[in-house]
């Protein structure tokens, strides 16, 4: 187990940005031992018996909330799915209410997703819970970010100077956000790739991008990591057909083989749309790393729980000390 | 309170006119609602009923006026009433306003108008000019009845919140509009481009992750529109304008000669889209708020005399619907209380430009845009000021404002400069 190492806990956990990045090595750091101990047959930890987290999803996620649920479990803490509603007209105003009730149940960790950007950050705001953000509408999905540092950081002890092509739609994408935004900090370089309906305007300002995926490759890249393309961007008219972005965008066959061919790591934030992204033999590349994010999400995720601590608000201060 | 014999004398004051930017020593005294002498040393007549206020060290102005303030009456009361705007607009030294006609309903008739009318004469302590939609509903479809809401004085007409997307709507609402002597102020926005768009589209809506409008979504729709103007020979009124780009497209437009006119709006001259910071939805509005660069240009625009009029977008929300996630709270600020303090403290003490920038362009420009004659501080003019105290402090609480709405960056902040005293005809309308 970890200590603490002089880094003060957060209350929430919002975003990459606010991270220091001796935040983010202190909770890569802590993550290790908690993937350890899944070797184990006892894979719990006592860290947050008597505490609560909740589990809070406005947008439908299997993968994540598991994720968050195994975590939270494996640390002790008792675990509530707190049913909301999933339409995506789901407004601040009506999850300000939903707070309310939370406050009165006295929650210790709020897990929140949501389609609207900023809805953590709202919800923060208003509760002495600590927040933790499992992805808002295009903004941040920071334990995601965590996740893939840890990741890379396997395969590269030392990321100083790793180079990281990010595939798809970047100006959608709150995986592209945090997760660019930790290697940068991780001292990465990290380029974009897609079509250009689907990356931020004014981008060559701030982001280094390629138009082609020669282009790309000529960079020399050392890992390439594909986003999910949200089939509803096509009915948008970001690009003409899935088909065609296949061609252009997608990790085809022959793109694969030279993936192969340079050795180049694979990873994806899941799920995969094979056929679309990527090729559905490169599903099976002994290079993938997106098992292995998921497996990382776990431990990840049980050091941001770890970390954090809810606030102190006088109101809260008598159950802090009998827990 | 029609006691016209009542004389007020002020004392000690620097007087302000659009005309220079040296301020005039002067004594001001008013009797039967007129001016009726200006000079050093003045002393009270005697009689009954005489009113002495000391204004040493302070600044004697016009009183401004707003031609882009939302009332929200009829329809939306909990955010705002005539009443309630009124007197947040005397509070900031604003005695003469246009309200918009993007009410609920929207005032499209000569008999909506005559409505507003009707609650303004009974609940406002200043004149209130409304004005009318250039389309039924705003609905950008049918023109609404502009020759009976000519009839009850509207001074502009706009569908201001939405555009006339349909050009050939445009061009028949310019074509007809020019017999009734009416100009079309005109909100600037290519929806399709907006989208569900929320803030400046840039590096600072990518890192928020919340969609933008782009610039070009308002350049795009100014150039058509001052277009069609040129075509029709109309007066088109460009509102609330946000970049330097759209900036000059009205500047070379008047170079040629077109009868365009247009505003700016103080928020869209101090602050920009890294003021957002944490998804702050008290620096939410459309147009939204641009680039620092932005900021710059539009101010030595307002200096060069590219806008005509600043004018506030006073829009008010409650409190609740503003604590909403930045992509769903309403957009809008209010102003009408925060405009002659903040442009004081940001720009006025800093020496950007001179008190006579800002009686012109808020105060005597606006009312002859309206065709009001301004109220300049002469010998024989009409008695509509106030008294600016520039050592003071303004300190935006809830208390200290009247709007029923408290949606304004200034919450609770700090400006340098403090309303002494509003003043129309006879009336004191406010003095502390």
């Amino acid at each position: 187990m970890a200590s603490d190492s002089g880094i003060t806990p957060r209350k929430d956990l919002l975003d990459i940005e606010s991270l220091s990045v001796e935040e983010i090595e202190f909770l890569l750091k802590t993550a290790a031992p908690f993937k350890d101990l899944f070797k184990r047959s006892v894979k719990k930890v006592p860290a947050l018996r008597g505490k609560t987290v909740l589990l809070l999803f406005y947008e439908p996620s299997t993968r994540t909330s598991a994720s968050f649920e195994v975590a939270a479990n494996r640390l002790s803490a008792d675990v509530t799915n707190f049913q909301v509603s999933q339409s995506s007209v789901v407004k601040g105003e009506s999850v300000l209410d939903t707070i309310d009730t939370l406050q009165a149940m006295r929650t210790d960790y709020v897990v929140v997703r949501h389609g609207a950007s900023g809805i953590p950050n709202l919800i923060a705001k208003h509760t002495n819970a600590s927040v933790l953000n499992a992805g808002d509408g295009f903004h941040a999905h920071p334990t995601q970010a965590l996740l893939d540092a840890f990741t890379l950081r396997e395969v590269y002890p030392d990321t100083n100077g790793k180079k990281v092509l990010i595939v798809g739609d970047i100006l959608h994408s709150r995986v592209a956000r945090s997760t660019s935004t930790i290697f940068r900090k991780l001292g990465a370089d990290v380029a974009v790739l897609g079509p250009g309906t689907l990356v931020p305007e004014g981008r060559h300002k701030f982001m280094q991008g390629f138009r082609t995926w020669e282009a790309a490759m000529a960079w020399k890249p050392d890992v390439v990591y594909l986003l999910r393309v949200q089939l509803e961007r096509q009915q948008d008219q970001f690009f003409p057909s899935l088909g065609e972005y296949h061609k252009v965008y997608g990790l085809t066959t022959e793109r694969f083989s030279e993936l192969q061919d340079r050795g180049l790591w694979l990873m994806h934030p899941g799920p995969v749309n094979r056929g679309v992204e990527i090729v559905d033999e490169a599903m099976k590349y002994e290079r993938s790393l997106i098992n292995q994010q998921v497996e990382n999400g776990i431990a990840t995720r049980m050091a941001a729980l770890y970390w954090l601590r809810p606030g102190t608000a006088s109101e809260d201060s008598s159950r802090k000390s009998i827990a | 309170m029609s006691d016209s014999s009542k004389t007020v004398l002020l004392k000690g004051g620097k007087i302000a006119s659009e005309d220079s930017p040296d301020l005039v020593d002067g004594d001001v005294l008013i009797e039967g609602g007129k001016i009726s002498r200006i000079g050093v040393g003045l002393e009270a007549p005697a009689g009954e009923g005489v009113t002495v206020i000391d204004c040493s060290g302070q600044i004697l102005l016009p009183a401004l006026f707003d031609v882009h303030i939302h009332a929200r009456e009829p329809g939306q009361e909990s955010k705002e009433t005539i009443e309630t705007c009124s007197e947040a607009a005397i509070n900031g030294g604003v005695t003469g306003m246009v309200l918009m006609p993007n009410t609920m309903p929207a005032i499209d008739s000569g008999a909506m108008v005559q409505s507003v009318l009707n609650i303004a004469a009974e609940k406002s302590r200043i004149p209130i000019l409304q004005s009318g939609c250039i389309t039924k509903d705003r609905a950008g479809k049918e023109l609404a009845g502009i020759a009976g809401m000519a009839a009850k004085g509207v001074p502009v007409l706009t569908d201001d919140g939405s555009p006339v997307s349909n050009h050939q709507v445009l061009r028949r609402a310019m074509d007809y509009a020019k017999d009734f002597d009416l100009m079309l102020a005109m909100h600037c926005e290519v929806m399709e481009l907006s989208g569900n768009g929320a803030m400046n589209e840039g590096r600072i809506s990518y890192q928020l992750g919340i969609p933008g409008i782009p610039a070009i979504s308002e350049e795009i729709c100014l150039d058509r529109d001052i277009r069609i103007a040129q075509y029709t020979g109309a007066h088109v009124h460009i509102q609330h304008v946000t970049t330097a780009r759209g900036m000059n497209t009205i500047r070379r437009f008047k170079e040629e000669g077109v009868h365009v006119t247009c505003e700016v709006a103080p928020h869209h001259l101090m602050f920009n889209e890294n003021d957002i910071g944490d998804y702050d939805t008290h620096y939410k509005m459309n147009p939204p708020l641009r680039m620092p660069e932005d900021n710059a240009q539009l101010l030595q625009g307002l200096i060069e005399g590219v806008f005509d009029v600043i004018a506030t977008d006073h829009a008010p929300h409650t409190a609740f619907e503003k604590a909403n996630d930045f992509g769903s709270a309403p957009f809008g600020i209010t102003g009408l209380e925060t405009a002659l303090p903040s442009l004081f403290d940001r720009f006025i003490s800093k020496g950007a430009f001179g008190w006579d920038l800002l009686v012109k362009r808020y105060s005597a420009e606006p009312r002859r845009l309206t065709k009001l004659d301004p109220v300049p501080i002469v010998e024989g003019g009409a008695a509509e000021l106030i008294v600016f105290d520039p050592e003071a402090e303004t300190t935006f609480t809830k208390d200290f404002m009247k709007s029923k709405s408290s949606n304004t960056p200034f919450l609770d902040k700090t400006l340098k400069g403090k309303v002494r005293v509003v003043l129309t005809g006879e009336k004191i309308l406010l003095q502390r």
